[in-house]
């Protein structure tokens, strides 16, 4: 009897114990509907009830943040949130030395991944990702491409601030040179022809007009393009790298400069003669069709009030793809995305998950942002309002979210531009992020190797052929690659990688070693 | 009668209260700095050394982590400071960089501080306010603010035609030596804002000349020419040395330095070879050639002692050696009275 009765303790205890196992695993999906300041919120049940303290670390953008922390308090009111913002320039190094003292933040964002995995910044959170069902509504090539997985079983990040990249078209230029606006899901050759129709030296005006101003190389571009198969920078197809896609946008690129096709950069001699302004810009000029400007450039410059004296039309256009079955649909465009994690050291895992969802792709995060943003009186240490400020973008699918985010957005357009706007967010929705944010060994590689030998600069002034170096270059990215592969997730890393993986990694370091 | 031996009596004086005192207080008085170099200046140099020998590794679990002391190998130290100095693609060029920029650098900010101090000596209206203006930058000038002027060209002079002469200069000169000249034109205002703290130094120098000797020197029909060689100068040859070692440290842990920048960049990058370990080897290489560096300035105007004043040393040990030689003799006699005149027992 009294073996029967132990027997059945100790089943009922194993039973208990797996239900509290899987608690502490995963996210339950179970959530209570709170409301504050006239948005319902869905606070998750399954945190703890006792009082506890959260060290986020960022450099995000510093106000926004903390009025972000703020309601999440409000929300937890047992979660004390410390917010620490550090300048990206000085980013890495304060991190570091927080996590050589033992004083590592419990959730934390990053912007060069190699940085991350080789110090061991990152936890597995893949229980939280895969039983969380916002994880399932984001831009897709989050989940598709393993963005945040490293190409590994398990994730390590999540994206924090995300950037669609645009091609922003001046349409007043446009109709300056009698030019047709390009069709909404145009291709790669026809955005080319747009480029050098618009390119115009002697005009009317008696002031050139250029194709293309650029922040961002178009190559960037052209290697996500180019094919759906991409899913990271240099051709990378989520095992090894083909820079000949990379070596025929640059080389297009080049040429195009060469050809006198791209608008004079700041602060150069071309721009001095061209505008008579040693430190002009481009994009202030009314003589550039197109920008491959940054995706806060329009908030943050073109529609301020100092911007409508330059008397600018800009619309957004989605990065073109280069086939034309890929440009009449959806389809991969590269981003800007800085990620955020938790680290190992965190001792409240479940609430740090639960904070960085609320500070990054999460829906009540987004209805906080959408709230900020709104609101005009909320502004940065220089008296700007926040939606000036470097604002990104939602990557959660919510429609509630990107209703507000569209109504905030396009606040004050006409109908036209309004909708070039919608149409331009609901297109840009399969983001792959740049190289060093999510490629395990890129940004050594560009380190090291790839900026070292100045290909740009060569092929630019037309001394080299970026063909030549992509046999190299592609050589040397796998090196790179595999070696990190090993060193971050192999046995003596996270140790996640199979028998075979580790073969295949190591096949690929004997190769090209 | 027998020679007794000169004694000497070493007189001890106790220690008074008041001496005692004063000896306690400047101890407390020395002891914030002697903490303050110990954990800031003392611990981390050895860490460092020891971080460059041992191999590191940083996770957030466990902090920093370096290999154990009694287990580092002679490997170790090759492996890092060899990868540095051969392997690493940025590190030489930058170093020989900051060993030309500074050997050109240093003499003009010393010369024109010290053109400056002479000319705020003067007897002039407003001289408390000219002295303010050049001072100014050290108290304002900092880091982020040095970057901005930078970031926004605005460390050229307006007035000097700086194309003009760098084009010149490098028409004629090879490029490892036209371009720190050339820096100097397009970074004249930085230098200039090097120079407050030597101009004070100089100014403290210049006033603590007795101008008893200029009115000397007048008197014998000196020009002022030949007074500035023959009594300021050497009247400030200990603040050059002084000043050109403020100078290099000064330029040498500038964050505008570029290698300063290429040490913090090691430290947090990801690949296998740097990190830790490999910065603070680094920063070691770094250390040893601005020890040089100082060392070449120390030599060239370490001051040379005053004939007069050897001399008079010289005097002084002869004198001291005779009088160690007097004390033998003493010695050796009164041994010798023991021994053969001892007094007979019966």
């Amino acid at each position: 009897m009294t073996k029967r009765l132990m027997a059945a303790v100790l089943a009922m205890m194993l039973v208990l114990g797996c239900c509290a196992f899987s608690l502490a695993e995963g996210v339950t999906g179970e959530t209570e509907e709170v409301v504050i300041n006239g948005i319902t919120y869905h606070k998750a049940t399954d945190l703890t009830d006792e009082p506890i303290t959260l060290t986020y670390f960022h450099f995000d953008q510093k106000e926004t943040v903390e009025y972000l922390a703020q309601r999440f308090m409000e929300l937890y009111p047992n979660i004390n949130v410390v917010v620490q913002y550090e300048n990206v320039a000085t980013y890495d190094d304060t991190l570091l030395t927080l996590v050589a003292n033992k004083q590592a933040p419990d959730v934390i964002m990053y912007s060069d991944c190699d940085f991350a995995l080789s110090n061991m910044l990152l936890s597995d959170i893949s229980a939280y990702w895969d039983s969380d069902p916002e994880t399932a509504a984001i831009a897709s090539t989050i989940n598709s491409a393993g963005v945040g997985t490293f190409m590994t079983k398990a994730r390590y990040a999540v994206p924090v601030k995300f950037f669609p990249t645009g091609m922003y078209i001046d349409l007043n230029v446009l109709d300056k040179l009698n030019l047709e606006r390009p069709p909404r899901d145009w291709t790669w050759s026809e955005m080319i022809d747009l480029i050098k129709n618009a390119t115009v030296a002697n005009s009317r005006d008696g002031m050139a007009y250029y194709g293309c101003g650029y922040y961002n190389r178009l190559d960037s571009y052209y290697g996500i393009a180019a094919s759906q198969q991409i899913i990271g920078e240099f051709g990378f197809d989520g095992k090894e790298f083909d820079l000949g896609v990379w070596a025929v946008g640059e080389q297009e690129f080049s040429d195009l400069k060469l050809g006198g096709y791209i608008a004079p950069t700041t602060e150069t001699q071309e721009m001095e003669d061209w505008t008579g302004d040693w430190e002009a810009w481009c994009g202030a000029t009314g003589h550039v069709a197109l920008f491959t400007e940054a995706f806060w450039t329009y908030m943050g410059t073109w529609a301020t009030e100092g911007y409508k004296q330059y008397n600018l039309d800009i619309v957004p256009y989605v990065v073109p793809a280069v086939s034309e079955a890929d440009a009449t649909k959806d389809h991969h465009t590269i981003a800007t995305i800085d990620f955020g994690g938790i680290t190992p050291s965190c001792a409240h895992p479940r609430e740090a998950y639960e904070l960085l969802k609320f500070m990054s792709f999460g829906v009540d995060g987004w209805k906080t942002r959408n709230e900020i943003y709104n609101d005009e009186t909320k502004t940065n240490a220089a008296g700007l309002p926040l939606k000036y400020d470097v604002m990104p973008c939602p990557i959660t699918t919510n429609e509630e979210v990107w209703a507000g985010y569209i109504d905030m957005y396009c606040k004050g357009m006409d109908e036209e531009h309004r909708q070039c706007w919608e149409e331009y967010f609901a297109s840009c929705m399969q983001p792959i992020p740049y190289g060093w944010t999510s490629i395990a060994g890129y940004w050594n590689f560009c380190d090291e190797y790839f900026n070292s030998i100045g290909i740009h600069d060569l092929v630019d002034q037309g001394k080299a052929k970026a063909a030549d170096y992509a046999d190299e270059a592609t050589r040397m990215a796998n090196l790179y690659h595999a070696n990190a592969m090993l060193k971050y997730f192999g046995p003596s890393g996270y140790n996640v990688l199979s028998e075979d993986e580790i073969d295949e990694y190591t096949d690929m370091v004997d190769d090209n070693s | 009668m027998r020679n007794r031996p000169a004694k000497v009596n070493k007189i001890r004086v106790k220690r008074g209260k008041l001496e005692k005192r004063e000896a306690m207080m400047g101890v407390l008085f020395c002891v914030p700095w002697i903490i303050g170099a110990a954990v800031f200046l003392v611990y981390p140099i050895f860490t460092s050394l020891y971080y460059s020998l041992a191999g590191v590794t940083v996770d957030s679990v466990n902090g920093i982590m370096a290999t154990p002391l009694n287990q580092i190998q002679w490997n170790n130290l090759q492996e890092k400071y060899v990868q540095v100095i051969s392997h690493d693609q940025n590190f030489l060029p930058a170093l020989l960089d900051y060993l030309v920029s500074t050997l050109v650098s240093v003499p003009v900010i010393v010369v024109f501080s010290m053109i400056i101090a002479m000319m705020l000596n003067q007897k002039i209206r407003g001289k408390g306010f000219f002295r303010m203006i050049f001072f100014l930058p050290v108290i304002i000038v900092s880091g982020p603010l040095l970057s901005l002027l930078s970031e926004s060209s605005a460390n050229t002079l307006s007035v000097v035609d700086t194309q003009t002469i760098t084009g010149a200069i490098g028409s004629f000169l090879p490029p490892a030596l036209a371009t720190p000249v050339t820096s100097l034109f397009t970074n004249m205002v930085t230098i200039l804002w090097y120079s407050g703290v030597p101009i004070l130094i100089f100014i403290s120098a210049l006033q603590k000349i007795d101008t008893s000797q200029y009115e000397a020197a007048y008197v014998d029909g000196a020009s002022a020419w030949e007074m500035f060689w023959k009594i300021t100068l050497p009247a400030l040859k200990p603040m050059i040395l002084l000043n050109c070692v403020y100078t290099i440290v000064f330029i040498s842990s500038n964050d505008q330095n570029s290698i300063i920048g290429l040490i913090k960049q090691a430290m947090i990058s990801g690949t296998d070879e740097k990190g830790y370990d490999y910065a603070a080897a680094m920063a070691w290489i770094y250390a040893i050639v601005e020890v040089l560096l100082v060392g070449i300035f120390a030599l060239i105007f370490m001051t040379r002692r005053d004939k007069y004043e050897k001399q008079g040393k010289k005097i002084d040990r002869q004198m001291r050696r005779e009088r160690r030689k007097v004390l033998h003799i003493q010695r050796r006699q009164a041994r010798h009275a023991k021994r053969y005149h001892r007094p007979t027992v019966r």
